[in-house]
Parts: C-alpha cells; structure tokens; sequence
C-alpha cells in the first residue's frame, strides 16, 4: 500500500462520523470490556500491595470496607459494619452484618476483620502504602458480630481510611494463599467475583450473585466483565471506535469533544479531587538559587494564566484551586488561602526586585501530558523566565526528587486516596517527608497538630495556618482540580461520580 | 573446527558479559534502586535498610558479578514492581515476541525474494524500478507511524482485523506487517545483487547452454546459490527485530518482552531491563554464531584461517 | 591476513554493504549519469530545498513556532470548512501555535540530529574502522570485538535506559544516537582500508618511510571518502527515524522543541479527528529520509565506481 493512499485514506477519516457502529458484542451476551492502564498496570491486584489508581477501582468491584462514604455527600454510611460507638479517644466499637459471604463461600464475621486489621497493620507484613495502616494499633473481638478497633492515638481521620483503602479479607484464605495468592486469585464480598487474573494484562469477573444484602454499592448490572489493561490512550480509543471495548475513562478533553460527536458514543467530564499544583525547590534541595527566594515565587505566581488553562486545555468542571488541598477535603480552608491574580506586569516587577530583571534559565518536570506544562512555560516565558521541560514518568520523577532533589520547578498532582481530609495531600508533602520541599518546621508542626488532635475546631485552627503560610511563602502554586474524561457506548447506563472511583459494576446496558 | 567452534562460543560469551556489563551500570545510573523498592512511604531508614539488605551498597562491579553469577543460574531475581520472578515473567510473555519476529522476518523474507528475484532477471526494467521504488519507500516510512495508519484503515475504518492484543491469529497481522516491512528492503536488495551476480556466472552460462529449462536454472541453480547470503542476513536481522519489537508491541498492546521492556523502564524496573537485554543480546550472539558455525562447516577454509 | 572469528557476523552486513555498492560505471560517463540518474536528482532537489527551508525558516515562517494562544488552539487548516483561521494557513496545535512555522522550523531540529549523530558516529567508526583495516592483527580483532559487542546490543532499549539515565534532551538523544550509530561506519571502514591497505601507491608511500598517520590521511583517507559519504547518509536518514521513534515514545527530544518526531507524538492524540496533525510531520520526515536515501543510493551509483 502506497504511503498517498494511506495518507488520503487517513484524511478523508476526518469526518469521524464515517466510523460504523457494528453489532455490539457488549449488550448480546450481557457483559462490558473495560480499558484502563494508561498510568500503567496494576503490580499487584491485592488492596494493600499496589499504590495505582486503577487498583482503588480494582479494589472497589471485588472487596467492601467497614463504611460506605457517599459518594455525592460524603455522608458515612453502613456496609460490612452496620453500627459504631467511640468507647474512648482512641477505641471505636463496630457491630458487623450478618449473612454476608465471601466469594469462596468463607462466612464474614469478626475473624475477618480482627485478622485483617491486625495483619495490615504489622510492619512487617510490608503493606505498600504505610499511612494507610500505621495508625491503627490492633483490633479484637468482642462476639461474632462485634469488633474493638485500638488506634495508636486520636486519628480524626479514620473513617476516611476506613471507607477508603481498607477493604476486608477473608482471614482464613488470606492466612492461606498470602498476598501473592490474592494477587492470583482474588476473594472478597464486593459486587463481583474474579474468574481470572493475567497480571498487567488482562481481569475476568462474573457477577457476585450472592451480593443480595442490600448493599449501598448495589448489585452488579452485567453478568461479566473483562477488564484490558492498554497503556496507550490512542490504543484504547481505536478499541473504543473499533467495538473492541465499551468504555475507558483514560481519554483526554479534547477526545471527549470529539468521540462525543461520533454516533453511537457518549462522552463526558467529570471533576475530581485530584489537585495539580506548581512545586517549587523553597529549601534550595537542588542548590537552584532563584526558586528560594520568595519574590520570584511570587512572580511566578502571578505569570501563570491558570484561568486561560483551565478554560482551554482542563475544561469540564474543573476550576482554579488556590488551596493546597482540595477545597471539599476538612480543614482546607479556602478563605486563609493568599490568592495570585494572573499579572505579568507585576511579575515583570518582582522579578526586577528580587535581582532577575532579565528573568532566568529554569528545568521543570513533569510526567503529565506535555501540553499543560508547555502552557505554563509559554507564560513564563513572556515575563522573562525560561523553562526548559524534561518530561518524565511518574515513578522516575518521584525517584529523582527523592534522591537528588534537583527539581527546581514541577508540576505535578495528588489524588489524595480519594479521601475528603486535607491531612491526605497536604501532610503528605509538608512534614518534611521525602517528596517535601518546603521544608518549614512552623508548617510542619501545625499539620501535625491538626493530623492528631481530635478536636475538629483545634484541627482547623491548625490546618487554617498551614494553609495561609504555604499560601503566603508560595511553596506551591495551586493549579486546578483535575477531571476524569470518560468515553462510552451510548447504550451503556454510564454513571460519572465527582471522587475519581467509577463502580463499573453499575453501568448495565440500556437495551437488554 | 572445534577449536574454532571453542573459540567463538568464547568470544560469544565474552560479549554478552560485556553487554550486560555495559547495561547494568547504565540501569545503576538512572536510579536508586532502593528508591524504587521503598516505593511511596519509605523512610530514609527504610531506605538505608534496603540499600543494606539488598546489598547496593556495595560497589557496582561486585554488584554485577553477583548478578552475573546468579543470572548464569537462571535467576534474574525479583520485578521491583511486580514482586514477581523476572524469569517468570520473561518466559512468559517471550513465545509472543518471538512468534511475533519469525512472524515478521517469514512475511520479509516472502516479499522480498520474489521481488528481488524479478528485479535482478530484468534489471532496470520496470518491475526492477517498482521494486527498488518500494524499498526506497519502505526505508523511508517510519515503522511506528505506519502501524498507526494501519490502525486507522483496517482496525477502525474498515474494522476487518483487531487492534490489540495477543490472544487470537488476527492479532499478529498488522504487527507482523508492520515489523516486517522494515526488514524488507535490505533482504530485497540483496536477494537482487546476488541473483545478478549468480546469474552472471559461468556455472548458470553452462547450465542455460546445456539447454535446461529457465525455470530449472532459476529455481535449482540460481536461486539455490543467491538465496544462502539472504537466509543467513535474515538470521542477524531477526535479532534486530526483537529489539524493534518494543515500539510495535507498545502500539498494538502486544504484550510480548518488547513491551514488557517499555513499561520496565518506565517504572525503573532494573532486573526486567537487565534480563531482557540480555535476552535480545543473547539472541544476536547466538543467532550470529550459528550462522558463522554454518558457514565454517560449509566451508572449512574459514575455520583454517 | 589473519581473521579473527568474532569478525565473522560482518561478512553479512559487509556483503550487503559492498555489494550494493558495487555496480560498475565509467569515470568518463558521470556527467551524463548525474543528468541521467533520477534517485540522485530528485534526492538532491528535496534535499537541497530541506536545507533552504531549515537555514531560511526565521524568513519564511510565519509565526514564532514557539508563540502560543490558548484561545486559538486545535484550529483546522485551510480546506477545511469550520474552524478555520486565516493567520494560520495548517492551523495551529494543542497550545495555539502556528502549525506550519513548527514544520518549518522542525525541518533545522531534524538535520540537527542527523547531521550532529552522523558526525558523532562517522568519527567514533571510521577511527575503529580505519585503524583496525590499516593495522590489522590484535588491533583488527579488538576492534572486531568492540563491533560484535555495539552490534549485539539491542540499540532501541540501550538508547532508551540511556535517556532515562541521563534526562531526555535534544543534546542527550545526539550523544546517544552518535554513541550508537557507528558499526556500519566501522564495518564498511574496515574493509575498504583493508583493500586499499594493499594498493601499490599506499605500498610505496611506506616504502620510502612515510609515517603512518601521513600515509592514513594522504593516502588511504582520500579513498575510502565516498564509501564514507554513502554510509554517511544511511545513518544521517537512520538517526533521524530513530530519534523520531524515541520522541514518539516520549524517549526523546522534549517539549516545545519542534521536532517531528515530537510533533508525531503530541499529533498522535488527534489521530483519528484531526489526522494533519500526525499526517504532516509524517510526511516531512518520510520526505525528508527518501530524499536521503535517493541521494545516498544516487551517490553510490554516481561516485563510487569511479575508484575502481
């Protein structure tokens, strides 16, 4: 095939709408392919040994928490555990469901959650991410159907943990087959059943029938499920367009306009708490003299159109965040937040007062698409500051901050666990742990009032400070919130949540 | 000949141990192992602890030959991010690339004979220009971005083959044509200067003044002698083509070691990155050595000298 | 000549290198063949009017190819109905900027890269190629090794662990691309010294005592220079295909840069609703390794024979 024929044939695809829907395999026989893993695949599907987006989605269709947090209110709500009472500052009882069943037909009752508990919160059993569990102290039984949870000291934050990342396991079959075995063969109580796991490549589910105790997470719409883990967005749509999958939630702004207008698809926006921010290197980590002086931080702040790049590149419901933290999550209080208007006249001014009157050479890091950053930099530059973009993959960045520090400049973002407490992003980065750049013991020490005390109005007063000092010393500049892009068969009931969780058990087909 | 067999299995040996050499210390500068392992909440402790435990401490060339030796073995050690056997995960997914390269290099090897073949019986004439016109045309087009245009036309347009994947037959067509069309022109190329070149030669004269059939001559006596030169540079390009297989298996979400290698190196997944490598280099040498092991039987002057 | 057994695996890509080389045309006739030869002309036109465009681009672009307007973004080119901005005759990219100024400009990124890889790699292999050709001996089979080694290594993987190593760059992909690209450089140096090592001229000239480094700058030098010109252009069009490849993995050149092989892989996104986007650098880069390609082969048919 010559190159011209290609390149016409390419072309004249232009009008997408040419793109024939064929007979769906999805509605005939009751089942939706997924495509997800443009972040990259799952290392491992057991909860508690993966630290990707995707596994919290994994997670949510095969195991169920203690709590349910609605999603829309973020109310507290029964699921394995149907009541609770705080015995004392650092103890909650929990009254357990009856007649739920795991999927390997193991009753759920209080050994499950005393041995999960306690099995994830020992050390030495490497749970991935330590936050998650390092605050519970251990966990024992009252009856069948009543738990005492220890925590180490007042932790405000648990139900967030709780409804979150802690998923229940059975403890006979966990004590059994061990993270590695759940990794192959996944059992829990949620909405669907795994059939088979190809790691990084491929997951099978079949509908948990015996899901019937009028769980708030509902019972699942179809009756299978396959899950392709495609790293390559432009992959994943061609599969899209080609019938060979139902739905992706990997897809950019610009492909919802577009697949949005083919026949047959729908597509759609929704925000999430995931909040992308500008770090700059205050501490001097790299040895970069012009981001440790507060005026050309303040500079910068005041260069950067966000407004322009919300509304052009972000879209959907996204919008400029001045917190460092999303402003849903507790304590993260928009009012102490200083604001920076888009001014280049002032950041040419500041410039000029903190010595860079010509501007300055900067590296910045990214591993989000390029175009953001190209924005910022194209607004940097018109003030004098030249950036040079190195793009790289999460994981490397990550590691190139924790060794070297050499990171003058990054934009990059946190989805806090999808946990509604500001101690999820912000204490993350500002208690002078690895990833902090601040490094601001005043700072520091407020979170660590506010992640501690269990006092809410103590804990606001606390995190209030926080949020004006990052705010004031512009440690970071917080961009906007970012949004999921979702691309669908239209007959698929799709069902967008605004926490970054899509419950793809709950999406069945429209005309079956 | 089997000193000479000794000694290029030895300088086989030797340059895989150079190559892996030569890519483990580069791995060792991209990043701190430690880092990776520790993953999201470690502790510079914890860190420290790893280093300790994992032995990175140590310096670099012991690091290897403790990597070395055990590789020897068949242990490739752990996946930092899989937790996984690298061995398992290697073989696993190896028959995919390799299917998928024999693929390729038989669809290369289909076109390009035939076509060299035409082109050196007419040289000049039109088939000669078409064909010469295709491998200048096919050395021209990068490989990526023609999987891409096949994507578009027979996956999503027409839809009459499927995009990803690696579970059906139909999964390894645009792949396989997308890999092979690269290797086309070379093979071609030289299919054709060595038909000339036989066909040029006394023993062909002789032959055709003895009256057999062109068809006998071309098939029996020319192509016989023309095409040993192109099997043999078809054996060396089939080790380059694992290597090329990482961009094509990333397109089609192939997920044979090309891709796996991709999505190591994303995640600084040292041991995969080793072990393939390895993998790929172990395939050229191997590959090459055969070759020249073939050669030397069928010409002993070689093994001589 | 003793052959060392690690030199064997050349023999394959020696042969396919020599033997495309050698077709045999009269000195006499070259003018009328460069008239007569069209892969040569047509190479050299495209080529030719590349370089223009590249050394001209700040006059003949219409816009900063770094000047972005996020309200102008994603427009379409000229034949198209809707969506159509006049400034902006192919329209612009996903931050506004001009498309046809970065496919201008693109074309200095793209001879940059082929140009700084070719000479980088035609050093690092005629140095091996030439010293192990003219030497022969231990030196010929170290350097055989050294080849063996780079050519068992699988070049895309390597390339890509190095830009990771050492952060992605246009400077990063050069070196690693120039640090990569030399085995053919040295194969076809290698024995083309060989054969010229023994012509009676180079014979003498170290007869009446002449120094080696005089005898392999005066006298072996001046002949293996088109065999290099003509190797020159393969990796020069290699390189280019292979930096456009580590780009469209986002292993390469880094953003704004206008590189093709960058604008590739940021077009790729818009695949299938704007396909210009991935069909215009495509095709400057596709045209731009053919007109190579054709030179080189033109070249080949052209110059080489002449020596013989």
């Amino acid at each position: 095939m010559s190159f011209r024929k290609l390149a016409g044939v390419a072309a004249s695809i232009a009008g997408a709408a040419m793109i024939a829907t064929s007979a769906s395999a999805g509605p005939d026989d009751d089942s939706l392919v997924i495509a997800w893993g443009s972040t990259g695949p799952i290392e491992n599907v057991d909860n508690y040994f993966n630290t990707n987006r995707t596994g919290i989605w994994f997670s949510r269709m095969v195991w169920d928490q203690l709590i349910y947090r609605e999603p829309k209110t973020f109310e507290y709500k029964p699921l394995l555990a149907t009541s609770w009472e705080l015995l004392n500052d650092t103890t909650w009882q929990f009254k357990l469901r009856q007649g739920v069943k795991f999927h390997n037909g193991e009753p759920f009752d209080a050994d499950d959650v005393v041995f999960t508990m306690n099995w994830i919160s020992n050390p030495d059993n490497g749970v991935k991410v330590q936050r998650n569990v390092n605050w519970i102290d251990r966990a024992e039984k009252v009856d069948r159907y009543t738990v005492n949870l220890h925590m180490k000291k007042p932790f405000p934050q648990a139900f967030e943990f709780l409804s979150g990342p802690l998923t229940i396991y059975p403890n006979e079959y966990y004590a059994e087959v061990g993270p590695e075995g759940m990794g192959r063969k996944p059992v829990g109580t949620g909405p669907m059943k795994v059939v088979s796991i190809k790691t990084a490549e491929e997951y099978v589910f079949e509908k948990n029938e015996g899901y019937t105790w009028g769980s708030p997470k509902g019972e699942a719409q179809v009756s299978s499920m396959v899950v392709r883990e495609i790293a390559d967005v432009q992959t994943q749509i061609a599969e899209l367009l080609a019938g060979g999958i139902d739905v992706t939630a990997d897809i950019s702004a610009d492909h919802v306009d577009q697949i949005g207008q083919v026949p047959g698809y729908e597509a759609l926006q929704a925000g999430t708490m995931r909040t992308g921010y500008i770090g700059f290197d205050a501490a001097g980590r790299g040895n970069f003299e012009p981001t440790t002086k507060l005026k050309v931080r303040q500079a910068m702040a005041h260069a950067i159109d966000r407004a322009a790049l919300v509304k052009n590149l972000i879209r959907g419901d996204a919008g400029v965040i001045h917190t460092p933290c999303f402003p849903t999550q507790f304590g993260c209080d928009a009012e102490a937040a200083v604001r920076y208007e888009f001014d280049p006249e002032k950041a040419r001014a500041l410039l000029a007062e903190a010595g860079y009157p010509d501007g300055f050479e900067i590296g910045f890091y990214t591993f989000r698409p390029a175009d953001w950053a190209e924005a910022i930099m194209g607004d940097l530059a018109k003030v004098g500051i030249r950036a040079t973009l190195t793009k790289m993959p999460y994981f490397a960045l990550r590691d190139k901050q924790r060794s070297e520090g050499t990171t003058p400049m990054f934009l990059m973002d946190w989805g806090s666990y999808s946990m509604n407490d500001m101690s999820a992003i912000t204490s993350h980065f500002f208690k002078k742990g690895p990833d902090d750049f601040a490094l601001d013991d005043e700072v520091a020490a407020w979170l660590e009032e506010g992640d501690t005390s269990s006092d809410p109005e103590v804990r606001k007063a606390a995190y209030r400070k926080a949020v004006e000092k990052i705010t004031r010393e512009v440690y970071w500049l917080p961009m906007f919130n970012h949004v999921r892009n979702y691309a669908y068969r239209e007959e698929l009931n799709f069902i967008p949540y605004q926490d970054e969780i899509p419950r793809f058990w709950q999406y069945g087909w429209a005309s079956s | 000949m089997p000193a000479y067999t000794l000694k290029r299995t030895f300088v086989a040996f030797l340059i895989l141990i150079v190559v892996s050499g030569l890519t483990f210390s580069l791995s060792h500068l991209s990043a701190d192992p430690a880092l990776t392992i520790g993953g999201e909440q470690a502790s510079e402790e914890d860190i420290q602890a790893i280093r300790k435990l994992y032995g990175f401490d140590r310096p670099i060339y012991i690091q290897y030959f403790d990597w070395l030796g055990r590789a020897l073995a068949g242990d490739f050690g752990e996946s930092y991010h899989y937790k996984q056997r690298v061995f398992d995960m290697v073989s696993e997914r190896i028959g995919r690339t390799m299917l998928l390269g024999t693929l390729a290099i038989l669809f290369a090897l289909v076109v390009s004979i035939p076509l060299g073949t035409l082109a050196a019986m007419r040289p000049n004439s039109i088939i000669d220009r078409i064909a010469l016109f295709i491998a200048v045309l096919g050395q021209a087009l990068p490989t990526f971005w023609f999987a891409l245009m096949m994507i578009i036309v027979f996956g999503v347009w027409w839809r009459w083959l499927p995009i990803s994947g690696h579970t059906q037959w139909a999964n390894y067509v645009m792949p396989t044509i997308a890999l092979g069309y690269y290797a086309t022109p070379a093979l071609m190329r030289l299919t054709r200067a060595g038909m000339i070149e036989v066909l040029a030669s006394d023993y062909i004269r002789t032959a055709r003044a003895k009256g057999l059939s062109p068809a006998s001559v071309l098939f029996k006596h020319a192509l016989r002698n023309a095409i040993i030169p192109v099997v043999a540079l078809a054996a060396v390009w089939f080790g380059f083509m694992l290597g090329g297989s990482i961009v094509i298996e990333t397109i089609f979400n192939l997920k044979g070691i090309g891709w796996l290698s991709y999505d190591a190196l994303l995640r600084s997944d040292l041991p995969v990155v080793q072990a393939i490598v390895l993998v790929f280099a172990s395939f050229y040498v191997v590959l090459t050595l055969l070759a020249d092991l073939l050669n030397a039987y069928l010409d002993p002057r070689i093994s001589v000298r | 000549m003793t052959d060392t057994g690690a030199a064997r695996p050349l023999a394959f890509r020696q042969r396919q290198t020599t033997e495309e080389i050698l077709e045999p045309s009269p000195w006499s006739k070259l003018r009328r063949r460069i008239l007569g030869n069209h892969s040569f002309l047509i190479g050299a036109v495209i080529l030719a009017a590349v370089f223009a465009v590249a050394i001209l681009a700040p006059l003949l672009a219409p816009h900063d190819p770094y000047d972005q307007d996020l309200a102008k973004r994603l427009t379409n080119p000229f034949w198209h109905e809707k969506k159509v901005d006049p400034e902006h005759i192919l329209g612009t990219d996903k931050v506004g900027r001009d498309y046809l100024s970065r496919l201008i400009y693109g074309s200095q990124i793209s001879l940059l890269i082929g140009f700084s890889t070719m000479l980088i790699s035609g050093v690092i292999g005629t140095v091996l190629g030439v010293t192990a050709g003219y030497f022969g001996g231990r030196v010929d089979m170290v350097v055989n090794f050294i080849i063996n080694t780079r050519l068992a290594m699988p070049v895309f993987l390597v390339a890509m662990a190095a830009v990771v190593a050492f952060g992605a760059s246009l400077t990063v992909v050069i070196l690693v691309l120039g640090l990569f690209l030399w085995d053919r450089f040295a194969v076809v140096m290698r024995s083309i010294t060989m054969q010229a090592r023994d012509l009676d001229y180079v014979k003498a000239a170290r007869a009446i005592g002449c120094s080696t480094p005089y005898i392999i700058v005066r006298e072996i030098f001046p002949n293996v220079l088109s065999s290099l010109t003509v190797v020159a252009t393969v990796e020069m069009a290699n390189a280019i295909l292979l930096e456009a490849a580590l780009s469209f993995l986002g292993f390469g050149v880094q953003a704004p840069t206008p590189s093709w092989g960058l604008m590739l892989n940021e077009g790729r996104e818009y695949m299938f609703f704007s396909p210009w986007l991935l069909a215009l650098p495509g095709v400057c880069l596709f045209m731009l390794v053919l007109a190579i390609n054709l030179f080189g082969d033109g070249l080949r048919d052209v110059t080489l024979e002449r020596e013989r």
